[in-house]
């Protein structure tokens, strides 16, 4: 008996260690509560909050790059294509930033998925950015004043995230808090709000941004902080924001009469509020103000240390490439650091020669389209088709070129008509066969790059069948003129921050406004005319007046309209912005139901070669302003309504 | 915990009884040997509950001094112990029994612990390790058919790769273990070192599936266990056996490829069908040259499957035991050695082996000593040793190369010329930049070696407490052992050459060759390192066992185990996943018999797992069993068939606490990833400025827990005449309850990172097994013996977390674990019309043509979204295995044959991977630009949708040369039915004759041949049917084996 009582004293002191065993978890495991301790985990925090920012530089996450009729490839790996090519679908959305690919792999639906391409949900950025300013206080080594920064900075961020959601998907439910986690139920079964709610939200977020310049109006330490928000981003995306709900998509679109929310309230609103376009002109001449005020103006090229003297021609053609590549440029109010620019740069460049060095590395398909070639202006500043001195109907014809095209075309040269006499903004931000590609490492005017783009030419396709220019046409304004190609060694690459926002775009925006507020007057040609002169083109009203077949086209609002569609068509070019302004025009049921047409790349004669061939027959649903809604999540969630016509 | 264990104890004690009283008188006696009668010297003899104990003379005689109270103990090594009561006695003759390891009627359950089969009432399996022996190092390739309750296939024959996939009683959760817990004497094993034990070291082989079998494994048991026993030595004259053998493999089919001209013309068809502007790939003149024959280097035609691999292997396996010993001490000294090779050929010009080559060797010494008559002490060492040297991707990788390039392009290597006399590399043939796959460079520009050891070291203390208490028996275990895995890569950058373009002359057949890549060529080795695995466990485990007849007819047993488990891993990867890894539990069982009719048991195990947070840490899970002896009762009749009748049924609790994934580990802790480059924030003109972000991997949740089955298990055993044929028979359903699911009903709009997850996941299963032998000797001469197996195990959702779906067919509830959801192909489209009004198809990036498979809108919502995905075909685990054998013998001559089979499950040909002329990568594989192109299976080039020929119900859809999506959805196209049946092995023996042996002074000499995988009945014709989805893997592989069995 005595040992059975040893045997089970040890036993029973083997389990009340038990607990301890199993204790293996040391205290210091890093948790949640962690981020918030000090100033070094918080600033991470907020850098996580920066992190979601869509990467709009990135050929295959922004889907404004391919997804319209500006630019087009010949492989349909991008979504941006797939979109173009109405692909789009509910069971998987191309592009979906709703669901993030992570929750797709935890649904336990199990079909393959079309559109997985890695993207974030900005659902999880908008709970990030929440736990960051439900949490920041507690930090304590920081200074308030650094706080309220940093707390301005993440309520902008969580409006943009919204902004950018409602922009594709329309009405959307706002986050305004997020829900705990142990919620369950019908608390974490949000539904829908309607539109005129979340623009207020979202403004109401960027007012509290931008209230008592807790931002900075413009960086200092630009080694550090450049692509933090300033206070002239903030009221930029605030006029972006008001001049988007105030356009024909958001305000009072009638198309929308049945979109009902599951309780049966409307998602849009019925009636046109004139009241919105002066909200958005107000917003844009504030954000225009303080831009100034900033120090931001219209980019002008900085002249080059190898080349002190070029021409005008020159000079004009690298302002506009600079306004988008140029890392010292004042016009730009907010540029994406995070996503770096390079696989994009070599998907614009067309290859310059035949050496074998860089064959496969540029020249890798981003095709602007003859529609495009064909939207800007002549040089008199007027479309090519209104142009009293251009020949309009035969611009298609070939024509060689002369010692007087030397700063846009080599001499001597087949060409098709369209592209000669075309206004600078043309030759600067497209290249096409036969057209001068000046910088890359050449800045004599006398000894530029220029493409030859023919089957069988070095820029031409296609070369074992891929890595061409579908169209002919070569994206320039994308490629930083500082970038070195040469016959021997490898593309370098100078990187430039992706613009989000530039000054262009607010004037054309304020324009915009000005013009559905209250019609022509001289503040709307005044901020159009700016755009104008840096891309060396007269006024609207000379240029519409001497050249035009339409000469008063500009004095009535919708002819002005249309002017302002076309400006900020031909300014934005390829910058990603076309996409979203024909949805929010409601042009894009017009403009994308239309074939596409490009060069007949397949030919080595320029006889056959410069003749329209069609690529594709866009169609374009009314369902195709919005975008579908995951399947999977409209059944989870029974509170949300799917988008008419998905 | 500390109140269950003292109120367990009392159980215990309860069992227990003292009677004392003191009036000596002088015992004597003879013990002999039964059966021979011979006396036998040093038996020993002690009066239970003191210390007091004599041993048996030379003679066998002995004396002691007794009172009638006591009892004595009659113990000897090697034989059966034997408690006697004194009574009225003054002269005790006693003899005593052997014990043989593999004693007839004995069954190893839990914790090694024996049972003698009347006994056994829950479900356990056992099969003679014989059995199991085949003409592989892979044990767990034996499985499948012979055992009754096992679900077995097997996927590659890939020598180190081969695992059979194996589960008991099916696969009845979804978390990530679904497999059993295997134990080789009583510690926990991988299912590496099970797959490399050698049939010849086994000594028992159990397989436990019902609730009262394993509960003894408390939160661990839940999928079943394998326990397995080694040999061990016996008090006898050294024994030698020696087993050589020597296999010849060869891939039992092979895919058949189209041939390259006809892949040239399809490769045309392809892109042109598609897109009529499209440029291809082929000119007509190289066509035409190829047919011709012009010239094989211009005009190459590369057979890579010969070029690459040979037809057949040799293999050779080599196994040496030594048993023997004396009265204190006892030993198993086994030693073994097997060697598999590849079929893979190797480059005369590289002085490297890439082809296949595993060497396993395995040491295992187990060592018994007695330390007094009641104390024991067994050491038991072994040691795993895998060296292995084969391609650097695998052999899988070179099947999957060879699969995907080109016939046509290039050559493997091109013949030296003149210009290249002097280059010591070999010229392997490229294209274009050179940025085509050329398999054979992959496969012979390099080798990779791994080597993996397992070292275990045990020392088992036995004590007989008889003294204490008659049937009181003691024993601690204490273990620890060690794995090591490492491995490094060489390799060479090849020099890529191709036929400088114009130098070709047609006239005269010269051409010129030169190099492409002169800059990443390199002709010495590189070198590349893998990750190191290394991990080590201790066991303790010590176990209080009693065991008593009262009146000879009143059997109680009682079993009480403590047992601690700790293991670390030393490159765990995280933090958290380098905390070590532990369980503690306490587990007992107690029974009860009454005159070897009635049967009762009661067992629970009670667990602790350091995964869960204090509340949910440790899980009680007990188990009742009943057995039935019928036809022991009075009233059975003596004469009639049924010879042998038992009913038995046990109904209980298991538990699992491996859930989630094998990467969770501490749900009640947030896991943060406080550098999260995925969440990195980048600043500055420049992009200098950056830092890490913050990312929650996973919330935590205190509340999560083990995964509970509840089993109940009815079986019969049947024994018909005279026991000639045996029939085992069982009828199981479990219910699994609390599996850990991700919660479906949480929206995105949410923004979490990582799933939310509760134990809310239901399942049930159930189903039948049952296993048949015969046994007839028609004479001495003349034997045969049959045996079939048979496993149904079906599985079922209860309940899913998963939304509320518009459509019942979209819900998982009610159908098998195994099911899989697809879209219902209806046909291929006749037309571009057709495709236009039926409802949208968008899957991937090419629009939908004709010729591409139509699927059924289900839902007719218009278009095809998951929601018309429907539950297709059958489960893919099998849901029925079976297997049957004979074996008979004649005289000296014995044979025997063995089918297996399998039923009720589907797999789907991997529409990507076969897809001709696209490029396929398999998850996980990175080809770093370099351009892939299927090759043209032979039943598509001769069965597809073609422009000319519009047939919609073609095996293949209209041809791509790009990845179609449309077209590789998973749907009832490309399903397949996976029931076979095949010959798994034949073997044909020859055993000398008793006057040739004893001539030769050996004890026993058998030679055999046999054969495995030699043929297969399905439908399916493409490849092996067991390989399923993998078919264009490795193959499984068909062995011819011829072996000689000595012992000595």
């Amino acid at each position: 008996m005595r040992y059975i009582k040893t045997i089970l004293v040890i036993l029973v002191g083997f389990c009340s260690s038990c607990d301890n065993y199993l204790d293996v978890v040391p205290d210091n495991v890093a948790t949640i509560d962690m981020a918030f301790k000090m100033r070094v985990t918080a600033e991470q925090y907020l850098f996580t909050c920066y992190s979601y920012l869509p990467s709009d530089s990135h050929v295959a996450l922004n889907p404004a790059i391919y997804g319209a009729d500006e630019l087009w490839h010949y492989a349909d790996v991008y979504p941006g294509v797939q979109i173009a090519k109405g692909m789009q679908g509910k069971g998987s959305p191309i592009m979906d930033y709703w669901s993030s690919s992570s929750a797709r792999m935890s649904a336990p639906q199990t079909g393959s998925l079309e559109g997985t391409f890695a993207t974030n949900s900005l659902w999880q950025a908008i709970r990030d950015c929440n736990i960051f300013l439900e949490n920041v206080h507690r930090v304590k080594d920081m200074d308030q004043f650094e706080k309220d920064r940093w707390i301005a900075e993440v309520k902008f961020l969580k409006a943009y995230y919204h902004f950018y959601l409602f922009r594709m998907y329309g009405p959307i439910p706002l986050m305004r808090e997020n829900l705990p986690i142990t919620s369950d139920g019908e608390e974490v079964l949000v539904s829908r709000e309607p539109v005129d709610v979340c623009v207020d939200y979202i403004v109401q977020l960027l007012d509290e941004a931008a209230a008592d310049e807790k931002l900075p109006l413009k960086i200092e330490d630009r080694t550090t902080e450049l692509g933090r928000i300033t206070l002239p981003i903030v009221l930029a995306l605030k006029a972006k924001v008001l001049v988007t709900a105030a356009s024909p998509l958001f305000n009072g679109n009638t198309d929308y009469a049945d979109f009902v929310n599951i309780d049966g309230t409307n998602l849009f609103n019925m009636t046109n509020d004139p009241e919105k376009w002066e909200k958005a002109a107000t917003a844009c001449k504030e954000a225009i103000d303080i831009s100034h005020a900033a120090g931001h103006k219209l980019y002008t090229y900085n002249l080059n240390i190898n080349a002190p003297n070029v021409s005008p021609e020159t000079f004009i053609k690298m302002s506009i490439r600079g306004s988008v590549t140029s890392r010292e440029n004042p016009e730009v109010i907010w540029a994406n650091t995070r996503n770096a620019t390079g696989s994009l740069q070599r998907e614009a460049q067309a290859r310059l020669d035949g050496g074998a060095a860089n064959a496969s590395i540029v020249g890798r398909g981003m095709a602007p389209t003859l529609k495009i070639a064909e939207t800007y202006y002549t040089k008199n500043g007027v479309p090519i088709e209104e142009d009293k001195t251009w020949n309009y109907e035969s611009r298609y014809d070939l024509r060689l070129s002369t010692a007087d095209d030397r700063f846009y075309i080599m001499p001597n040269y087949y060409t098709a008509s369209l592209h000669f006499d075309r206004e600078p903004r043309f030759y600067g931000s497209m290249a096409f066969d036969g057209s001068v590609w000046y910088g890359q490492g050449r800045f004599s005017e006398d000894d530029p790059w220029h493409v030859e783009a023919k089957l069988g030419q070095y820029a031409g396709g296609p070369p074992g069948g891929n890595r061409y220019s579908i169209t002919g046409y070569f994206p320039k304004k994308l490629v930083n003129p500082l970038n070195t190609y040469s016959a021997t060694s490898a593309y370098v690459i100078v990187e430039y921050h992706w613009p989000i926002i530039r000054l262009a775009d607010l004037y054309l925006l304020y324009a915009e406004s000005l013009n559905e507020l209250s019609g022509p007057s001289e503040e709307v040609f005044e901020y159009l005319n700016l755009v104008r002169a840096r891309a060396g083109l007269e006024s609207v009203e000379e240029s519409w007046t001497q050249f035009s077949k339409n000469p008063t086209k500009y004095q009535m609002k919708s002819g002005l309209r249309e002017i302002i569609h076309q400006e900020r068509t031909i300014e934005l070019a390829f910058e990603a912005h076309r996409f979203w302004d024909i949805r929010r025009w409601k042009t894009a049921i017009n403009e994308l139901n239309a074939p596409v047409y490009g060069w007949n790349v397949g030919q080595s004669d320029a006889k056959y070669y410069y003749r329209p061939r069609l690529i594709f027959n866009q169609t374009f649903r009314l369902r195709d302003y919005l975008w579908p809604i995951r399947e999977y999540d409209i059944i989870v969630n029974k509170n949300l309504v799917q988008n008419p016509g998905w | 915990m500390k109140t269950i264990f003292k109120f367990l104890f009392l159980i215990f004690l309860s069992f227990l009884s003292f009677t004392l009283s003191a009036q000596q008188k002088q015992i004597s006696g003879e013990v002999t040997e039964a059966g021979t009668g011979n006396a036998l010297p040093g038996v020993n003899i002690t009066v239970v509950g003191t210390t007091r104990g004599v041993m048996s003379d030379s003679d066998g005689k002995y004396s002691i001094q007794a009172s009638p109270n006591d009892k004595l103990v009659f113990s000897f090594i090697g034989m059966e112990s034997q408690i006697i009561d004194v009574g009225s006695k003054t002269a005790i003759d006693v003899q005593m029994m052997e014990v043989s390891q593999e004693l007839e009627g004995v069954t190893i359950v839990a914790f090694g612990q024996k049972l003698r089969n009347k006994e056994v009432v829950g479900s356990v399996t056992t099969i003679r390790p014989d059995e199991l022996k085949v003409p592989s190092s892979n044990l767990t390739t034996a499985l499948a058919g012979r055992l009754s309750g096992v679900i077995a296939y097997q996927r590659s024959g890939e020598p180190g790769q081969d695992n059979a996939e194996f589960f008991i009683r099916g696969v009845n959760t979804f978390g990530y273990k679904v497999d059993p817990l295997i134990l080789i004497d009583n510690l926990e094993v991988s299912r590496e070192d099970f797959a490399r034990l050698t049939t010849e070291d086994i000594a028992s082989f159990s397989i436990m599936k019902d609730a009262a079998a394993t509960a003894l494994y408390g939160a661990r048991g839940a999928n079943g266990v394998i326990l397995v026993t080694t040999k061990q030595g016996r008090d006898e004259a050294v024994k030698v056996s020696i087993r050589i053998e020597n296999s010849i493999s060869s891939p039992t089919r092979n895919v058949e490829l189209a041939d390259p001209i006809t892949y040239m013309r399809l490769h045309n068809e392809a892109v042109i069908t598609r897109d009529p502007l499209g440029s291809r790939p082929y000119s007509q003149e190289k066509i035409a040259n190829t047919i011709e024959g012009t010239n094989p280097i211009i005009f190459p035609i590369t057979d890579w499957k010969d070029e690459m691999l040979k037809d057949y292997t040799m293999n050779q396996r080599a196994h040496l035991n030594i048993s023997g010993g004396g009265k204190i001490a006892q030993y198993y000294l086994a030693g073994s050695f097997t060697q598999e090779n590849g079929i893979l050929r190797v480059d005369g010009k590289n002085n490297f082996n890439n082809n296949i080559d595993l060497k396993t060797f395995q040491l295992r010494s187990n060592t018994n000593i007695n330390v007094t008559p009641n104390t024991e002490i067994i050491v038991r060492l072994s040691g795993v040793f895998d060296d292995y040297t084969g391609p650097i991707n695998g052999g899988t990788a070179v099947y999957r190369n060879i699969m995907r390039t080109n016939p046509v392009l290039f050559p493997p290597v091109y013949p030296v010329d003149e210009a290249h006399e002097y280059i010591t590399h070999p010229l392997f043939g490229n294209y274009g930049d050179g940025n085509y796959l050329n398999p054979y460079a992959e496969m012979v520009r390099g080798y990779k070696n791994y080597s993996r050891s397992t070292m275990t070291a045990t020392v088992e203390f036995k004590q007989n407490l008889n003294f204490l208490l008659d049937g009181l028996r003691m024993n601690g275990l204490v273990s620890t052992s060690r794995y090591a895995f490492f491995d490094i890569n060489r390799y060479y950058s090849p020099f890529y050459y191709q036929v400088l373009p114009g130098s070709y002359d047609r006239k005269t057949g010269k051409y010129a060759i030169d190099v492409i890549n002169p800059l990443d060529g390199t002709e010495y080795l590189g070198y590349s390192e893998g990750p190191k695995d290394v991990s080590s466990v201790f066991y303790l485990q010590t176990m209080l066992n009693y065991d008593k007849v009262i009146n000879k007819k009143h059997r109680f047993g009682g079993l009480l185990i403590f047992m601690v488990r700790n293991r670390l891993e030393g490159n765990a990867g995280s933090l958290q996943l380098s905390l070590p890894y532990r369980n503690v539990g306490l587990s007992g069982r107690a029974t009860y018999s009454y005159d070897d009719r009635y049967f009762t048991e009661f067992n629970f195990g009670y667990n602790g797992s350091e995964r869960f947070y204090k509340t949910e840490r440790y899980g009680f899970f007990p188990s009742f069993g009943a057995g039935w002896t019928i036809s022991s009762e009075a009233f059975w009749p003596e004469d009639q068939p049924v010879s042998k009748l038992k009913l038995r049924g046990t109904y209980g609790l298991v538990g699992n606490d491996q859930i989630g994934s094998a990467t969770d580990r501490f749900f009640y802790l947030s896991n943060v990833d406080m550098n999260s480059a995925g969440r990195r924030g980048i600043f500055g003109e420049d992009r200098g400025y950056s830092r890490n972000g913050i990312f929650v991997t996973r919330y935590d949740n205190k509340d999560i827990t083990w995964e509970t089955s509840r089993k109940m298990n009815l079986g019969i055993d049947l024994g018909l005449f005279d026991s000639k044929i045996d029939i085992i028979a069982d009828y199981f359903t479990e219910y699994r309850y609390n599996i850990l699911m991700t919660r479906s009903s949480i929206p995105t709009t949410m923004g979490l990172t990582a799933s939310s997850r509760a134990n809310v996941g239901e399942a049930s299963s159930r189903g039948v097994d049952v296993s048949v032998d015969v046994n007839h000797f028609f004479n001495p001469q003349f034997w045969l013996t049959g045996r079939g197996n048979f496993t149904y195990a079906a599985s079922k959702y209860e309940v899913y977390e998963e939304p509320v779906y518009p459509n019942s067919y979209s819900s998982r509830v009610g159908y098998s674990l195994s099911q899989q959801w697809g879209y219902i192909a209806e046909r291929l489209f006749y037309d571009d019309a057709e495709v236009n009004n039926a409802p949208r198809q968008t899957f991937g990036s090419r629009p939908a043509m004709a010729g591409d498979i139509k699927y059924k809108d289900v839902n007719g919502d218009d278009q095809i979204t998951s929601l018309d995905q429907v539950p297709i075909g059958y489960p893919k685990t099998p849901e029925i295995i079976y297997g049957f054998g004979l074996s008979t013998g004649f005289k000296n001559v014995d044979f025997s044959a063995f089918f297996q089979g399998s039923a009720r499950s589907s797999f789907w040909i991997d529409a990507q991977a076969t897809a001709p002329f696209i490029s396929h990568t398999y998850s996980g594989e990175s080809f770093g630009g370099i351009n892939l192109q299927n090759q043209l299976l032979k039943v598509y080039a001769d069965d597809h949708w073609s422009e000319e020929n519009r047939n919609a119900y073609a095996l293949w859809p209209r041809l791509d040369d790009q990845v179609n999506s449309n077209n590789s959805q998973t749907n009832t196209w490309f399903m397949r039915n996976g029931a076979f049946l095949r010959l798994k092995q034949v073997e044909l023996g020859y055993t000398l004759s008793k006057s040739v042996i004893s001539r030769l002074k050996i004890q026993n000499l058998r030679i055999y041949l046999n054969g495995t995988n030699l043929a297969s009945w399905s439908a399916f014709k493409l490849w092996d049917i067991e390989q399923a989805g993998n078919g264009l893997g490795y193959p499984i592989q068909k062995v011819f084996n011829l072996g000689v069995q000595l012992s000595l």
